[in-house]
Parts: structure tokens; sequence; C-alpha cells
């Protein structure tokens, strides 16, 4: 039989603590368990160091910790403020800005970017030359090893006023002067189009695993009923990958404030800011560069809270309506 | 899961089926599509390279698409000869293998103790790590933990933040637990310690797991520059992706140190200069790509898969 079975490792981790999954086992604290015990405290301290203690820092929210040098002193010797922090940035004159670019963008790629990688997938399993298909693979599966900053550098020289694009652009006489792709009106798409071209290849991977993982008897049983192809696609492929569908939609939803900082980062320019502000560079120049630590906790925190909520909503949706979430 | 030799080793890097079919008008179609896609994802690569060796007063004349017009080697003279390139190639490398061996053993050995079935007090560890995944302090929270820990402007802020990673772990767990208790009874048996048994016994048998993770480490640490912008102000520090960053967006000539002769001031554009930089960057991913393909498609089965 060619079922795999595909537990994601959120899954199994879930199975573990839940109470039916290994229920009473006596556990004896032998020397086995005392070693064990050293091991798993490296995870437990780092966690604790790294993951904890910044929650704890978290505090700096709800002080006037901004300005200081020392960011020791912003915690501990500033003044309670309550939640002035986070009213402070709902009343900032680029709130509305930087909302509209972080959702617009992400729901954009949720659109466009999270279906692109299926749609990838399902016309690469149903090609029927072998060799073009891992030629396909090989090559646009390339870029998404590059850094942002390479792929970006790549893609700044190709867009500029002396790259390929205008230069072909004028060529055919559709413009008349070079285009300034820096300008905000192109940053959306631009965000948009180098997401598709560096990550869909490699985005469709894990559809391309799961579609291989379908039983072909059940496609040889479609052909007979005489199934088109457009049939065996809707009926058989689509509802074989639509776990995994579900899983990633589902990590998507939570990630709907994360804009990918390297990606928005390499794009960004002075001219552009108006459309490209988003979160994470917001947070890291009024936080690092301008020390408005308060401030940017604050902004930071809204995020989270933000991003745990819509992690809920989404597998709330999903488990209502596919009958499956991750938790 | 891993263990499930279902497909033939290919089958996965090929997906699919393989139905034999007449073609119809839909597999034309589909085919100039993918191939269309495959084109304009390879092409900056192309274009690039044939800026690289463009001599930069002809370059930025535009035009050049897909060879350079006035063959020119002055870009890589200009970059090679840039010492910050060097270091931060240094400080690139020597993260990438430190972090990764370091990250990977780490990562593992802490999985490894969360894959017995005799850890006490697992649950509650389980929760406590997996709360992480979801929920986190934010930048600057983090920035001051940093600080207070001394690692502000030193390499080992590049390995120590990085040691270990839920998601990594999980994915340890997975693995570990396809291995049969027996060999664990029988080292047990032999008088083994835990230490000795994850060392010496676990980690030889989990080979296709240890070298999909170490792999994801290893392009994260190459690829990463955030961490020194952000924890770093010292020029010796500078990764190859920061220095990169610095090349391309302030296309400024590299080296303020070397003054260019005059009769190299026409060869070269920053423009042009910062592509050779961008080549040079890429060529170690090049190189290891076969590697990195066998490794991470297997990786796909294993679970280990990245969003």
């Amino acid at each position: 039989m060619l079922t795999i079975k595909k537990k994601k490792p959120y899954e199994a981790a879930l199975e573990e603590i839940s109470p039916l999954a290994r229920r009473h086992e006596k556990k004896k604290f032998t020397r086995s368990a005392f070693e064990l015990g050293i091991m798993v405290s490296f995870g437990v301290i780092f966690i604790a160091i790294f993951a904890y203690l910044p929650m704890f820092g978290l505090i700096l929210a709800f002080k006037s910790g901004d300005g200081y040098l020392n960011i020791l002193d912003a915690i501990f010797k500033s003044e309670w403020v309550g939640f002035d922090n986070f009213k402070a940035f709902f009343n900032d004159p680029d709130f509305k800005d930087v909302m509209l670019n972080t959702l617009g963008l992400n729901i954009l790629q949720l659109c466009i970017n999270f279906p692109a990688p299926i749609l990838f997938a399902i016309l690469l399993s149903e090609l029927p030359w072998k060799k073009i298909r891992k030629t396909v693979q090989v090559i646009t599966y390339f870029p998404y090893f590059l850094s942002w900053i390479v792929y970006g550098g790549i893609i700044l020289a190709l867009i500029n006023s002396d790259g390929i694009i205008n230069t072909v652009l004028l060529k055919l006489n559709i413009v008349s002067d070079p285009i300034n792709f820096g300008e905000s009106q192109y940053f959306w798409p631009t965000i948009i189009i180098t997401s598709l071209l560096k990550g869909m290849g490699w985005g469709s991977i894990i559809y391309v695993a799961a579609i291989a993982g379908i039983d072909p008897q059940l496609f040889e049983a479609a052909d007979m009923d005489g199934a088109t192809r457009l049939h065996r696609i809707i009926h058989i492929t689509i509802p074989s990958i639509a776990p995994t569908i579900v899983l990633f939609f589902i990590l998507s939803v939570s990630g709907i404030l994360n804009n990918g900082f390297d990606h928005i980062w390499t794009f960004q320019n002075q001219i552009n800011l108006a459309r490209s502000e988003v979160l994470d560079t917001f947070i890291y120049k009024y936080g690092a560069v301008n020390l408005q630590y308060s401030y940017t906790t604050a902004v930071g925190f809204f995020k989270s809270v933000v991003a745990i909520v819509l992690l809920g909503v989404g597998n709330w949706v999903a488990k209502k309506t596919t009958g499956s979430g991750i938790f | 899961m891993v263990t499930k030799k279902v497909y033939k080793k290919n089958q996965l890097m090929i997906g699919s089926t393989g139905r034999k079919q007449k073609k119809h008008l839909f597999d034309w179609i589909n085919v100039s599509l993918l191939l269309v896609f495959s084109l304009m994802s390879v092409y900056p690569l192309i274009y690039v390279l044939a800026g690289s060796f463009s001599e930069g007063a002809d370059y930025i004349n535009g035009g050049i698409w897909l060879f350079p017009r006035v063959f020119s080697l002055e870009n890589y003279n200009v970059v090679l000869n840039d010492i910050r390139l060097w270091k931060a190639y240094g400080i690139t490398i020597a993260r990438t293998i430190l972090g990764t061996i370091t990250g990977v053993i780490f990562t593992a050995i802490v999985a490894y103790a969360m894959s017995r079935p005799n850890l006490i007090g697992k649950p509650v560890i389980y929760r406590f790590f997996i709360f992480t995944m979801f929920f986190g302090g934010g930048l600057i929270p983090y920035f001051l933990v940093i600080n207070v820990l001394g690692l502000f402007d030193s390499f080992w802020v590049y390995i120590i933040p990085a040691l270990f990673s839920v998601y990594n772990m999980l994915v340890f767990v997975n693995f570990f637990k396809t291995i049969p208790e027996e060999i664990h009874e029988s080292a047990v048996m032999d008088g083994a310690s835990e230490f000795r048994i994850f060392f010496s016994i676990l980690l030889p048998l989990s080979g296709p797991v240890v070298s999909t993770v170490a792999l994801w480490i290893a392009v994260g640490h190459w690829n990463s520059f955030f961490e020194t912008m952000i924890y770093t102000s010292n020029e010796n520090l500078w990764t190859l992706q920061y220095y990169l960053m610095k090349v391309i967006n302030e296309s400024s000539m590299p080296a303020p140190g070397v003054s260019l002769p005059v009769e190299l001031l026409n060869k070269v554009a920053p423009e042009t200069v910062s592509l050779a930089a961008i080549i040079i960057s890429v060529i170690p991913i090049f190189i290891i790509y076969p590697l990195i393909l066998k490794t991470l498609t297997k990786g796909v089965v294993i679970g280990s898969l990245k969003g």
C-alpha cells in the first residue's frame, strides 16, 4: 500500500502531551532518568533564557522607557504608564499606513503566494515528461536557497533604470522614460512577484511529496471510469492533499503580521516608505535605531497578541470546515 | 517515518504517479507554462553573471542581457581585492560550520531526552517548549537579553542564540521514536550511559535527519544578516550577507582604503562591482546545491519541512 503517514511535528508532540496517550506509566527516578534530565535541562535553560526572559521584558511596554541609553535602565528606572504606549501607537500618524501595508501585503500573499505552490505542484505532477519535470524542479528550487539580500540585489539590478526590464520596455516603445520601480506604487507588486519567483518552486515540494503519496490505484480507477484530467485533479488530487493544505494555511494565517523582514528590508528605500513600512521594519527602526524601547515593545506585543489570536481563529475555522486543525 | 521505503529514491524528486497517456493540448500548455516560469526564475542569475563580467561604463548604458558586450574581469578584481569581503567570508564560514555543528548536537541531545519514555515531567516540558513557537517577547526585549548576556558585539551572538530550535527538536524527536527500542535496551544491558547511547548509537543511526536539519541550519547561517545589523557594531564581525547589503545598498565602491587607479574608474561601476560580489557569494550555495537537493527532498518525508 502506498500510504504514508505524514505526521507533523506538532501533531506528534500534541499526542505526547494529551492525557490519553501514554497514561500512567510509572516513572522511576533511575540513573537513566537523571541523565535524561540533565540532557533536557540544556533545552529548558536555553528556552528559559532566550524565549521566556524576553517575555519578562514585555513589561517595558507598560513603562516610559523611551530614550534611555542603557536598556536595563529603561526597564528598572522608568515609570509605569499603563497602556499609554499602545494608545500612542494607535494614534501614531503612521499607524494606518503601517497596518495597511502589513495586512495588505500579507493578505495578498495569502491569496496569491499561498495557492501558487499548490497549483505549481499539481501542474508538475501532471507533466508526462519526467526529464523536463526534474529539470523544472532543479531550476525553480534554487532561488529559495539564496538570501534575500542576494536575490533582492539581483532583482534590483534587473529593474534598475539601466536594467534589462527598462531596456526592453524602452525598446518596445511601451514607455518613453525608464520606470523607477523604486516608487511606492510598485512596491507591493515587486514583493508579490519576487516572492513567487523565489519561493514558489521550493514551496511546492511538500505538495509534490503529498501528491506522490496518493495511491495510484485511485487514478487508475478514475481513468477506467472515464474521468477527465480536471475531474481527477478536483476529485482525487486536491482532496488527497487537503490535510497538508490546511496545516500550512493555518500556519500562514498566524504569520499574518510577519512580513519577512529580510524581504521587505531589501526592497525598501526612502521614496517607497509610504507603501513599504510594515510592523517589522517599523519596530526595528524605532526600537533598535531610535532607542524608543517601550514604544516598540508595545508595538511588538500588539503584534504577538494578534498573531496568537489569528492562529486560534485559523485553527478553529479549519476545524469547523475540514475537521482537522493543528491543535 | 523515513524508514517507510515505499518510494524508490527518485520518485519523490519527480513526484507524480507515472501514468502513461497520450499527450494532449493541455500537456503542451502545461509544459510551456512551467518552462517559462523556470526561465523566469533562473534568468536573473544569468543576467547578473553577464553584468558582473561587463565593463562598468558599458554596463550602465544598458542593453546587456545574455553576454557581456565589453568583457572585463575588473569587477572581480576590485571585489577580490577588498579585504572586507575576505573578512566577511571568514566570519560567515566560521559561523556556518561552528553554528551548524553545535546547533545540531545541542538540539539533538535535548530531542533524545524528549524521545525517551522515562523522562520525568515530559508533558510539562513539551508545553514549555511549544508555547514559545507561538508567542515571544519581540525584538526589543530579545535585544535586551542579548545585551545582558554580554553577547552584543561578540562573535558568539551568531552561535549561542542559534543553538536550539523547538521546531528542529520536534523533527528529531519524531525520528528518534522510529528507532527500534531493542537497540536502546541492549545498550542499557551493556551498561552504557544515556550520553554514551546518544553519541555512539543514536546519532550514527540518524544520518538522514541529522543531515537534513544540519543543512537547514547551515543555509540559515549562511544567509542571515539580521544579527549583524542589530547585535553588532563592529566591522570585523560583518557577515557576507551584511557586506553584500552594504555594497548593494550604498552602491559604495568597496575598500575605501584601496584607491583605485584612474584607468580603472571607467572600467568598473558600483553596480557591476556589486554584481560580481553577488556572484562570489552565490558560488558556495551553487556548489552544495546538488547536496541540498538530494538531502532536503528526502527530508520532506521526514517531516522536516520548513514553511
